[in-house]
This record gives structure tokens, C-alpha cells and sequence, in this order.
């Protein structure tokens, strides 16, 4: 079988796949709404490709448009690479193809195939067809035109390749982040340390190659592709053995077990689990871990720089605060997902649950709390701030995140793996999680405009306080509504098992 | 532990998975569920611990309607399939945390475990390692015992003789036996294997499309031609 049948094969697999998934139907609005989005931005894309010739033209009378535009690739990579993780990345899931007899280099090459020929990769043609067609035809002709845009097009293939890779070694190791930052930051510290803007030069002269249709220019983007793609298979194929040899034998060397918390009965029960939800799985531990680190690196970020002052400042503080409760109680039940069947044969054993996630989340808002007395005493912030707002978010926020515990009914894998690695926002986790961001900032306006600076926060702290005083009460609130819901939920639940 | 069911209809589609008119499981039953594949046994199991929405009739343990009230599963134990184990945990800590449900101390956990030592046979507790690395057999194992440790007087267990070794099956039903002659507790077990079936159940249902088309008595064995004839096992 050759590689472009097998190609052909996979999509359509795949596509009946998306298809046919549980949640497809349940996700329609979602699904609405994104393609709404798509057109929008599409549209959006369209306008600056038309307008950013003459805008160019303003900035730098003394310079084509297109050669600023080539100047700015990195900028475009970075976008475009960042945009990518919006988007749910493509399923790899080589193994039902693994018996059949196609080698292993050419099903592994067949889904690359598939990254690079993703419609995605065709999405800043919006603006470059217009900003081409306005820049370069009355020189260069179709001719120009058209080396231009496969040129700036390989150019995406390739950073679809170097996104592809960076994720699956993301899946593998929350680490790997680090990997797409630093050569990303490469770029740019070479741009702006060395003589002569060595970067944006580079690049202007390759886009000038494109419209030339140099060989060079094509051959450095190719070699890039080339290179990438063998880097690829050499990890696909070294983390395929590793996921099929995963049922070994793998004993533990010390298993923690949080007896600290066995004095809170039930509760504390499940606060162990949690616990060891979060550190046994990797993606929960993923999540745990960007969660601390976004979390932090913001906070410092605003305690230690003067990078974010102002209305970022309060934004960056609210965000702050329910950052970590909307990365880990965004995701609630659907974890649990996995043996929802086993709690729900133990009477109120999911009531104690989310007590336990409420109690930890609670816990957590400490970390966030006592590095913002840093910018405290910098004078940047008030105590009455942050203390407002952080009681605000125990009460209120978090509140508001906990009734996904009824809504959310799709199981999420806890050690996904390379090869699976899919997830999508339901609509109502995309209400709450936008809620959980802007509606503390909403609110704070509101109040601000009726009882001044200090009266909104001191309203906010007592509207939190309220909330916190009666999380007992609407705790058993949500339980009871998770109830109401179970059969659906749990058939939710086991049809993505 | 009387488990009734009354008019009882789950449907998925069009398709009618279970369809049973009255039937009631007395207190002490030992009772077999045997049916071709797709007979409607695991959705009938899911019905009766409220884990599928019927579509008409009850389910009643004793005196509460299952999807009702939740006091019922203070003295239910079951295991159905690997959905109700948590994987991340070793089997120690998985005992520990069923147990605490049921209000028993680590060294009640331990006391019960040890009835289980030649079931487990050594492969389970102590080994260091999290249930989802253990072999479907050992699984198996652990659910079964989570199902018995708190001793439920109903027991539901789904294809106990699945993924394990001969000895272990011969073990488990062994101790089944047991468990419902000493305690008096009402067991349901669900198996495809017609001989462990006959071997222990004094009451046999059989299940096809969904319905319950014969309860059959098992005296000394007395099942085993009526369900040869019925699948055709020469």
C-alpha cells in the first residue's frame, strides 16, 4: 500500500471518527460557535491583508510592504504556533493500524502527512492572498505571487511539524514547554542582541526568494520540513514501543500515602485521592503543574517587574486567583469519568468528592495570596485587594466552576498518551471557565461604579464571604443536581471510556 | 435481602435490552444469570444498582427503590467491570478506601483481606504497584474482593470467572458458596460458564433478549441437561 492510499484511508477514518464520537452531538453549539469563530477571524485575517499594505506603507515610506512583512515571520511562527494550541490537536492513534501489513515508518509517516496537509495550515492565506495580491502582482506578476504564498505555506507546514513535535513531548513531559519557549526566545534575543537584526534580515531575504522562486529559499524551508519530520518519526516511533509496553510490570518505589489526611473522615478520603489523582496520572499532573506555573509566573511577574501595572494589574489578579480552580475544576467528574460506576455504587461517596476538590482548591488560593503581599508592599496593591479578591474566589468563583460537577459528562483519560490526546470545551464549560475570568471583573466594575474603589471590594469580600459561610449548603445543592443528572452523566461517562 | 423487580423495561434505541414483567430474587438466593451474548445480564445488573436509567418499572432491594433513596448501597457490594476500580491506586489503598465507606478501620480491612489470602495468592497485596498494572485476572480479583469486604448482604457480581485461572475460579466459588451459606446474604452472579453456574447456583435464570424465559431449580446439578439442550453444548 502506498503512501498516499493510506493517507487517504486514515482521514477518512478519522474523520468518521470525529464524527461518531459521543459528545459530537452534545457538542454541536460548541461546535457552531467555532466554526462562527473561524469565519470571523477569517474575515478578520482578509481585513489585514488588505490593510496592512497601506499601514506599511506609512511606517516605512522608503520600503516595499512585502519586505516588512518578511521581516515580521518569526512573529508570524510565534502566532501561529501559539494559535495551534486553541485548536484540538490531531488524534495520532496509530495503534489499530499496527497489525496490518504496512510498515511502521510509513503509518507514522501517513499521519505526519496529515499535519502537514491540515486545512489549518491554510489559514494565513487570508491574509497573505490579499496582501500579496496588493503588494507583489504589480512587480512579480501571478508568477511571484503564487512562489510567495507555497513559500509562506511551507513555511506553516513547518511549524505545524515543530508544534506537532513540541506536543508530543509535552504529552510525555509538562517540561517539554520549555522547548518552544527557548528556541522561540533564541529568535528573538538574537534578533535584538546581535548587529544588524540578523533574524528579520534572514528573513526578508527568504521571503524575497519565495517571490523569486530561488531554489535556496525553497530548500532551507524543505530542509527544515525534512528535518522535523525525521525528528518526528524518530519520536513517534521510540513513544509507540513505550505506550504498547505500558501493562509491563511497573512497581512503585515509594508509594505516598497522606495519612495526615485520614483524621478528616470521608472528606479527607477523598482529599487523599485527589491528592493521588493528581500526582499518579499524567494528565491531571499536567494540568496541576501548568496551573502552578502559569499561576506563579504571573503573580511574580506583577510582584517582581513592572510589566503588568494598571487595569492589568486587577485582571492579572483576578485571573490569578481562578486560574488554578478553572484549570482543575474545569476538568471536574471528568476524570473521575474513568470509574464513575464505582462511586456511584457507594452512598454519597461524589458529595464527600467534590467537598474534597472544593476544600483543596481552597487551600491553593494561599500560594497566590501570599505572593501578591509581595506587590502589597511594593504599594502596587492594597491588602483590601487582594484579600477581597481571593475570598471572592473562594466564595463566589469557585462556586460557579463547581456546577460543571452536573454538567460535565465526558470521560477524559488519565494518562493519555501521545497518540490520544484530544479534548474539547463542552458549552457549558466554556459559559463558567469564560464566567470565572470575567464575571469577578464584571462585577467589580459594577460595584466600583456604586460604591467606589474600596466599597466594591469591601461588597466583594463580603458577597465572597457569604458564599464561603454557606458552601455547605449549595455544595449539597450541586450534589443533588449531579443526581438528578447521574443517568445521562454516567452515560455520558462510559461512552467515551 | 429481597430484590424485586417489577415491570422493569430498558430500552436503548429501539432496541429492547431488558424486558422483565415481575421477578423477585428472595433473601439468601444464590441465583445464576446465564444468556447469550447481548441477553441483557450486565444491563439488568446495571439496572438493579441505579446505574442505568429504566425506562419503566423498579427495581427494589428490600424495601427501597433503587433509584429512589441511597440507603441500599450501604449493604450492596458489586463489581461489574474494571469502570469500578480506581487504577491509580495500589490494591491496599483501594481496600482502605472501599472500607472506609463502610465505616471499617485499616485493621478490619486486614482482618477481612486475610480470608482472602489463597484467592489473591500472593500476587496482589504487597506488590507494590497500581491496580492498572496489574494483569486482567488480578483486576478481576480486586473488584471481587472490594465487592465483599464490607460483607453486603446483596452481592452483584458480573462474569466472576473471567480472565482467572483455573484454581482461582475454583477458589471464588468456593467461597461464594460460603459467603451465602454463613451470612445468608442474596447473591447474583451473571457467567457464561455453565458448569461453575450449575456447580453453585441452587437457582438458575436464563436470559434471552432481554427477558428471563426460564428460572430454573438446580438440585444437585438438575440444570445442567435443560441449559446443555438450550445452548446447544454437546
Amino acid at each position: 500500500m502506498n503512501l498516499l492510499t493510506l493517507y487517504r484511508i486514515i482521514s477518512k477514518n478519522k474523520s468518521k471518527e470525529e464524527r461518531r464520537n459521543p459528545s459530537f452531538d452534545s457538542n454541536r453549539v460548541v461546535k457552531f460557535l467555532g466554526y462562527f469563530m473561524v469565519f470571523y477571524f477569517a474575515a478578520l485575517m482578509i481585513f489585514l491583508g488588505v490593510m496592512f499594505p497601506v499601514m506599511f506603507r506609512e511606517i516605512a515610506p522608503g520600503m516595499e510592504p512585502y519586505h516588512i512583512m518578511n521581516q515580521g515571520f518569526v512573529y508570524l511562527l510565534i502566532a501561529d504556533f501559539l494559535t495551534r494550541f486553541l485548536y484540538p490537536s490531531l488524534s495520532k492513534d496509530t495503534k489499530p493500524y499496527l497489525l496490518l501489513p504496512v510498515r511502521r515508518s510509513q503509518l507514522v509517516s501517513a499521519f505526519l502527512l496529515r499535519t502537514g496537509l491540515q486545512p489549518m495550515n491554510l489559514m494565513w492565506m487570508c491574509v497573505f492572498v490579499p496582501f500579496a495580491a496588493l503588494t507583489l502582482f504589480k512587480f512579480f506578476g501571478i508568477g511571484g505571487i503564487l512562489t510567495y504564498l507555497i513559500g509562506i505555506w511551507l513555511l506553516i507546514v513547518m511549524n505545524s511539524l515543530w508544534y506537532q513535535l513540541c506536543r508530543m513531548l509535552i504529552a510525555e513531559s509538562p517540561w517539554a514547554y520549555f522547548m518552544p519557549v527557548a528556541w522561540f526566545a533564541l529568535l528573538l534575543v538574537a534578533e535584538f542582541t546581535l548587529p544588524g537584526l540578523p533574524v528579520s534580515r534572514f528573513t526578508m531575504e527568504l521571503g524575497e526568494g519565495f517571490i523569486m522562486g530561488e531554489v535556496w529559499a525553497f530548500a532551507v524551508v524543505l530542509a527544515g520540513i525534512a528535518l522535523l519530520y525525521m525528528l518526528s518519526l524518530a519520536f513517534h516511533k521510540k513513544y509507540l514501543y513505550l505506550e504498547l509496553a505500558r501493562h509491563n510490570d511497573t512497581k512503585v518505589k515509594h508509594v505516598r500515602e497522606y495519612r495526615f489526611l485520614e483524621k478528616f473522615g470521608e472528606v479527607g478520603e477523598y482529599l487523599k485521592l485527589e491528592l493521588k489523582l493528581d500526582t499518579r496520572n499524567k494528565v491531571p499532573r499536567n494540568q496541576l503543574i501548568m496551573g502552578l506555573v502559569f499561576m506563579i509566573g504571573f503573580t511574580a511577574a506583577i510582584a517582581y517587574t513592572d510589566v503588568y501595572d494598571g487595569f492589568m494589574t486587577h485582571y492579572i489578579c483576578v485571573y490569578n486567583f481562578a486560574f488554578f480552580g478553572v484549570m482543575n475544576l474545569g476538568q471536574i467528574m471528568t476524570f473521575e469519568g474513568n470509574y464513575i460506576d464505582g462511586l456511584m455504587t457507594r452512598k454519597e461517596s461524589v458529595y464527600s468528592l467534590i467537598c474534597a476538590k472544593y476544600y483543596l482548591n481552597l487551600i491553593v488560593l494561599i500560594i497566590p495570596f501570599l505572593m501578591f503581599l509581595v506587590p502589597v508592599y511594593n504599594g502596587k496593591m492594597t491588602l483590601l485587594m487582594i484579600v477581597s479578591l481571593m475570598i471572592f474566589t473562594a466564595g463566589f468563583v469557585l462556586w460557579m466552576i463547581l456546577q460543571l460537577t452536573a454538567y460535565n459528562k465526558t470521560t477524559v483519560p488519565l494518562n493519555v498518551t501521545i497518540t490520544k490526546n484530544r479534548k474539547t470545551n463542552s458549552l457549558p464549560q466554556m459559559i463558567v471557565l469564560m464566567g470565572a475570568f470575567g464575571l469577578p471583573l464584571l462585577i467589580e466594575s459594577g460595584l466600583k461604579v456604586i460604591f467606589g474603589t474600596n466599597g466594591a471590594f469591601i461588597a466583594m469580600l463580603l458577597i465572597g464571604l457569604a458564599f464561603l459561610v454557606a458552601h455547605r449548603w449549595w455544595l449539597k445543592r450541586i450534589y443533588r443536581r449531579f443526581m438528578k443528572r447521574r443517568y445521562e452523566n454516567m452515560e455520558g461517562f462510559r461512552a467515551c471510556r | 435481602m429481597t430484590i424485586t423487580i417489577n415491570n422493569l423495561k430498558k430500552c436503548f434505541g429501539s432496541k429492547v435490552a431488558v424486558e422483565i414483567d415481575n421477578y423477585v430474587v428472595h433473601s439468601g438466593d444464590l441465583l445464576g444469570l446465564v444468556g447469550n451474548n447481548g441477553a441483557g445480564k450486565t444491563t439488568l445488573f446495571r439496572c438493579i444498582l441505579d446505574l442505568l436509567k429504566v425506562d419503566e418499572g423498579t427495581v427494589m432491594i428490600d424495601d427501597f427503590t433503587v433509584s429512589e433513596t441511597e440507603d441500599w448501597k450501604h449493604f450492596t457490594g458489586s463489581h461489574i467491570d474494571e469502570g469500578f476500580l480506581i487504577d491509580y491506586l495500589t490494591p491496599e489503598e483501594y481496600f482502605d478506601f472501599v472500607g472506609k465507606f463502610y465505616n471499617l478501620t485499616k485493621d478490619d480491612v486486614a482482618e477481612r483481606l486475610a480470608k482472602f489470602d489463597r484467592f489473591m495468592g500472593g500476587e496482589i497485596m504487597g506488590q507494590k504497584k497500581y491496580i492498572r498494572n496489574f494483569s486482567a485476572g488480578n483486576k478481576q480479583k480486586i473488584g471481587i474482593v472490594s465487592a465483599l469486604i464490607h460483607h453486603p448482604q446483596v452481592v452483584i457480581l458480573d462474569e466472576p470467572f473471567n480472565f482467572l485461572d483455573p484454581s482461582s475460579q475454583s477458589i471464588i466459588k468456593h467461597l461464594l458458596k460460603e459467603y451465602n451459606q454463613e451470612t445468608g446474604a442474596t447473591i447474583l452472579v451473571s457467567s457464561h460458564n455453565l458448569n461453575h453456574t450449575v456447580d453453585i447456583c441452587p437457582r438458575i435464570a436464563l436470559m434471552e433478549n432481554g427477558k428471563i424465559i426460564r428460572d430454573i431449580q438446580n438440585v444437585e446439578g438438575s440444570a445442567e441437561k435443560e441449559l446443555e439442550d438450550y445452548f446447544n453444548v454437546e
